[in-house]
């Protein structure tokens, strides 16, 4: 079963970092990665650029989609990463998100919805899960 | 340049649907993969569970993580699946979350992380999906 873990944290602090703290935390980050991919779990995950990059589209079924500069929601607390796991149920997708080297955050575990249960075949993402 | 697109609105509202609504929604859904992957653009994607399935585990690491049932924001609007995707540059991104086959809501398109700034050949070296082969 695939799980979702959305990566949630206040956003910067790292600006001050000094590349010596900043290899420390990627060291982390890097270690953690490697023993999921080695347990066979790891088929995607990326950490996404500050909110303030990101562009939103709201959508309404009949009408011209509307674009606006920043995140979805301003809040202090934003969507920072994420993993994309293959794990045997919610117990060790918890166990891998007590993991996440965080300085201090918050992980959302959700399972992805399977769609062979409504009788469709697994969708082939194709070259992610034959690099993975 | 990879972007991340978050596809955010109301849960539910698919309870009463009939097996043919639920089949035409689904191609709508399958044309976007399949043009996705054909473009060259598409990484991952997958539809989430409702959020009352999920759980959130808060805290950071030499912490004990306190564990608690739901999404981390009870709010009416949730994220309900994600694309990873590689395009050219942002308007690339708007272009294909024009697209995305939802009935109402948001996405949220966000471009991840450079890691050749870091210094890595391939983003798997910094612990990320690896580069499209």
């Amino acid at each position: 079963m695939k799980y979702v873990l959305a990566l949630i944290s206040e956003e910067g602090g790292m600006e001050d970092a000094s590349p010596e703290e900043m290899k420390a935390v990627m060291d982390r980050w890097d270690s953690y990665t490697r023993k999921a991919v080695e347990n066979g779990a790891f088929i995607a995950g990326d950490a996404l650029q500050p909110s303030a990059t990101a562009s939103t589209v709201k959508i309404k079924e009949g009408e011209e989609p509307v674009v606006s500069d920043g995140p979805f929601a301003e809040s202090k607390e934003q969507l920072g990463g994420f993993y994309l796991f293959e794990c045997k149920d919610m117990g060790e997708a918890i166990e891998y998100a007590k993991g996440i080297p965080f300085h201090d955050g918050t992980v959302e575990v959700r399972p992805v919805m399977d769609f062979t249960d409504l009788g469709y075949e697994d969708f082939d993402p194709g070259p992610v899960k034959a690099a993975a | 340049m990879r972007f991340m697109l978050i596809l955010i609105g109301p849960e539910g509202g698919w309870e009463d649907i009939t097996p043919e609504q639920m089949a035409e929604e689904m191609k709508n859904w399958e044309r976007f993969g399949k043009e996705s992957v054909e473009a060259g653009a598409f990484i991952a994607g997958d539809g989430l569970q409702p959020t009352g399935e999920g759980k959130t585990v808060r805290g950071g690491r030499d912490e004990e993580r306190v564990i608690t049932d739901g999404p981390f924001a009870e709010s009416k609007e949730q994220v309900g699946g994600f694309y990873l995707l590689e395009c050219q540059g942002m308007d690339e991104a708007l272009e294909w979350a024009k697209r995305v086959p939802i009935r109402g809501g948001a996405i949220e398109v966000r471009p991840v992380m450079d890691y050749a700034e870091y210094g890595y050949e391939d983003p798997a070296e910094a612990g990320a999906t690896p580069a499209k082969s």
